[in-house]
């Protein structure tokens, strides 16, 4: 292709910084080999999350990646890659990486920043800390990881060795209540034995749009005959493949779930032995589900009675069945936690916990990423001090179970605790990935994170978020560092940079690692660096870096033995009554209902129906979208030209009825806020629901909802169940 | 046949709609990012609630046996390549009339540059060296794939063989066992 033509093609392109704008030569082909001078280099690409990190086949030229490609050498991604995945090109050298550190020169708004040497950041930030620290105490810093997730390990140890116990995450609105309401209920559930299960029921889960490796198994283990129980308000590519497809109301997972338990217990088909040996609370339960008869359950969820005894029987009569559920759908609601305990009860009630096809117990390897037989000491590094060293954390009195469970404070907390100055000041900040628009009420944490006295910000690019900080710190991409990685194949990568750090980006682990130079000397194992800790955790696996370096491809593990099943016939639950709990003993203690109790949300048609009377409409929103991962990859153009509107998706009947046809512009409306979208006339949602994917930067969602509208519980937002209106804007309002 | 004639498979049950075929190509070609595109993906929704069905089907250039494109460029632009069917475009030939755009009933004929055509070319510099178009292979969910049509087709015959043994005896679906040559 010639240049003219070349020039002509990226007209409108602005994505891509011009210095790393490739030379394509449409009739080479980008084939590697001599003749190209493109030389195949392996990474993983680590823009979602870490149940994905497909393996990518980086292809460099003269120390520039001209394409991407999926790695067959990964099992767990065998070769492929999504959309996010094929966009790494432009996510890498995109024109708003941040090149040096910044430090702020103006006030917050003035949003104007001169760039300073590395040293200098740091020395700064470490002396604000320090000062901070002596002032009011550790506790008055809070350490923050975003996404991506792979420093986490590091920074919450750095916060602990540091005497804050307030290392916080995006755990906070993500995974984290599933994971509570597992703990609850058993002290710990993994996800479904997919590819030995017969029947699997997928609870409000989307694997085609948050974890193509996992759909993939699905559809396979689907054309060797397993059965699909899809539940969910949504149409998703699963729904094609389900044999039944309960389509719930918005935030009524729980009545549900115990309406099936209602069915099972009824028609005794639960698993007599276990519920007989290794539970406590199943007579309270049975008569709690007794009054979720299918019929009642029929008018709650709007899901037919008789689908619901359909599904009942099918989940508790095919052995083995597993379940899935996901990181947020079920627990995104202000009754979320004990809608989540209702649904995976079904699974020890079935007889399907910790058995081959149903749901495993497998600790996770590293960083969330199960490899059976593989477990390294990631927790023992990460919590440096003991809680009771440290002042309490933020959510520790709103949120007391979530302290027992989770070893994080609840970042959903912050923003009130910084307005508040209760129980203590909270005036720096230090965050990687900071994102004010994952709040309820955005605009509220925005106005929090103003209030700090210092703020420190690690991030790719340069965001809105970043822009409110004190000081910016140019953070590299995966491809750009080197890291652990663990599969549930039993394989695991230590990758090596493809290409160098772009400008003067930093890995954030190198970063966390010279800030514990200055601001922990007297932890010693920190002090030995990156490569030491990692070795430190690697201890337990008899993995080496030493070892894994030799294999840059990744490297599978032989000889590591699964765990055996049904675990707790020898050692118990990890529950306070070493049961499962029907009757959860820590909620008891904490103060609320120890029965997996079903209540509306707060803002439903049945629980206020004078709201209901001007937002009849029910708004769920952060549902999966293909090519987004959160706020991640709006500034692809490769990937925001797959979806360039703000679309709010809109059941056909509910459009005709407001006089709105396929792409007008609309107004969504909750009673706090009101954003600008455009309709997408489809049927993925049912008449009466409207989604909006959650972070556009023009028209997010989360200043439709209020900050206080959340699970008591768990501390997690209600964003998939609130009212709303939807009103078309006439030409003059557009 | 003696030449074989290259072509995409699609499996329209497995296709969720996730796009990266279309980004794997913006990847592959350069791609500006305005949407202009060689692949498309489209959502074809049947039925109202509560009976609906939802299905995504991806589509490039099908690089056809008898292509009306070929056949309708007054000027010879284009051409099928006699060892593997694809269907070439000569950028020096072609005037940007867009006869071919109307012929095609596949929307294949791209005009990014407002100038002349442009379109999947089926990788042809990657498969003629032994490596899949981009699309294929990235297809999560294995929808798409590729290769010398005679063998898709029998391929899709012996699936759809083991679909029909299966329905009447599941045990041998399980055991991975279908039709296949003696």
């Amino acid at each position: 292709m010639d240049r003219a033509t070349r020039k002509s093609l990226h007209q409108g392109d602005v994505t891509m910084h011009p210095e790393y704008e490739y030379r394509y030569d449409g009739h080479q082909g980008k084939v590697p080999g001599a003749q190209t001078g493109i030389e195949i280099r392996k990474t993983i690409c680590s823009i979602c999350n870490p149940l994905s990190h497909c393996g990518v086949d980086a292809y460099v030229k003269d120390g520039v990646v001209v394409k991407v490609e999926g790695s067959k050498e990964n099992p767990h991604s065998g070769g492929t890659l999504c959309s996010k995945g094929n966009a790494n090109r432009q996510y890498i050298y995109h024109k708003d990486r941040i090149r040096t550190p910044l430090v702020r020169k103006g006030d917050r708004e003035s949003g104007h920043f001169i760039p300073i040497s590395w040293n200098d950041a740091l020395d700064l930030i470490a002396k604000r800390f320090l000062k901070i620290k002596e002032e009011s105490g550790p506790e008055s810093v809070v350490f923050y990881a975003g996404f991506p997730k792979w420093m986490r390990p590091f920074l919450k140890r750095l916060a602990h060795s540091f005497g804050s116990p307030n290392y916080c995450t995006e755990s906070s609105t993500c995974f984290r209540a599933s994971f509570m309401g597992a703990a609850l209920n058993y002290g710990a559930m993994g996800p479904g034995d997919v590819a030995r299960s017969k029947c699997l029921l997928v609870w409000s889960s989307n694997p085609f749009y948050s974890n193509t490796n996992l759909a993939r198994g699905i559809l396979d283990a689907r054309e060797r005959g397993l059965k699909i129980i899809d539940v969910g308000p949504l149409i998703t590519p699963l729904t094609a493949h389900a044999d039944i497809h309960l389509r719930i109301r918005p935030g009524t997972s729980g009545a549900l779930a115990l309406s099936i338990a209602n069915v099972i217990i009824e028609e005794g088909l639960y698993d007599h032995d276990f519920v007989q040996n290794y539970t406590l609370g199943f007579e309270e339960y049975r008569e709690y589900v007794a009054q979720f008869t299918p019929g009642v359950a029929e008018e709650i969820t709007g899901v037919p009675a008789a689908k619901i005894i359909e599904a009942a029987r099918l989940y508790a009569t095919t052995k083995p069945a597993c379940m899935m559920t996901s990181a947020s759908p079920t627990t995104h609601h202000t009754n979320g936690l004990q809608n989540h305990r209702a649904i995976v009860a079904l699974v020890g009630l079935t007889g399907n916990y910790d058995v081959a096809g149903g749901n495993l117990v497998v600790p996770p390897a590293y960083l969330y990423q199960q490899s059976p037989g593989l477990v390294t000491r990631e927790p023992e590094f990460e919590q440096s001090r003991k809680w009771e060293q440290m002042a309490p954390r933020i959510g520790q009195a709103q949120h007391p179970a979530w302290c027992r469970l989770v070893p994080e404070a609840q970042a959903m907390q912050l923003p009130f605790d910084i307005q508040s100055g209760k129980p203590y000041p909270i005036r720096a900040m230090l965050g990687f990935g900071l994102n004010y628009r994952m709040w309820p009420g955005q605009d509220f944490m925005e106005a929090s994170l103003k209030k700090l006295d210092f703020l420190v910000d690690v991030d790719i690019f340069m965001t809105d978020t970043a822009k409110l900080a004190d000081v910016v710190l140019p953070a590299c991409t995966s491809f750009e560092r080197s890291e652990l990685k663990f599969y549930p194949q039993q394989y695991v990568i230590w990758t090596k940079p493809v290409i160098r750090p772009l400008w003067e980006s930093r890995s954030d682990a190198e970063i966390i690692f010279d800030l514990a130079r200055r601001l922990v000397p007297d932890d010693g194992l920190m002090q030995k660096g990156y490569e030491a800790c990692i070795d430190w955790m690697l201890e337990p696996t008899k993995l080496t870096l030493e070892e894994l370096k030799k294999h840059p491809a990744g490297y599978t593990v032989t000889g590591a033995k699964a765990p055996p099943f049904q675990k707790y016939k020898k050692n118990g639950f990890a529950t306070p009554s070493k049961k499962m709990e029907f009757t959860s003993t820590i909620l008891a203690e904490t103060g609320y209902d120890p029965l997996p109790i079903y209540k509306e949300p707060k803002l439903s048609p049945r629980s206020a129906p004078e709201v209901a009377k001007e937002f009849p409409l029910i708004l769920t929103t952060g549902s999966r979208l293909p090519m987004f991962i959160h706020s991640r990859t709006f500034r692809l153009d490769w990937t925001r030209s797959l979806r360039p509107d703000p679309l709010l998706d809109m059941n056909p009947k509910d459009a005709h009825e407001r006089g709105i046809a396929q792409e007008d512009w609309v107004r969504l409306s909750t009673p706090r806020n009101s954003i600008k979208v455009k309709a997408n006339l489809t049927e993925i949602v049912p008449p009466g629901v409207v989604s909006m994917y959650h972070d556009y930067p023009e028209a997010s969602v989360n200043l439709l909802v209020e900050p206080d509208y959340r699970d008591p519980i768990s501390g997690f937002p209600g964003f998939k169940s609130l009212l709303c209106e939807v009103k078309k804007l006439m030409e003059g309002n557009v | 046949m003696n030449t074989p004639q290259l072509g995409f498979s699609f499996d329209l049950s497995r296709c969720s709609g996730c796009m990266a075929c279309m980004s794997a190509c913006f990847d592959q070609n350069d791609m500006p990012g305005n949407g202009s595109t060689f692949r498309h993906v489209s959502r074809i929704e049947t039925g109202t609630y509560p009976s609906v069905s939802i299905r995504y089907v991806s589509l490039a250039c099908m690089h056809c046996g008898d292509a009306p494109c070929v056949a309708v460029c007054p000027n010879r632009a284009l051409s099928k390549r006699p060892d593997n069917g694809i269907v070439e475009v000569n950028k020096d030939l072609c005037i940007g009339c867009h006869a071919c755009a109307t012929a095609c009933p596949f929307g294949a004929p791209q005009f990014p540059e407002g100038s002349f055509m442009r379109k999947c070319d089926f990788c042809v510099a990657r498969v003629t060296q032994g490596l899949e178009p981009a699309c294929a292979r990235t297809c999560p969910t294995k929808a798409l794939g590729f290769g010398p049509i005679e063998k898709l087709t029998e391929d899709k015959a012996k699936a759809a063989s083991v679909k029909i043994v299966s329905s009447f005896n599941p045990n041998l679906a399980a055991l991975g066992v279908g039709l296949t040559k003696p």
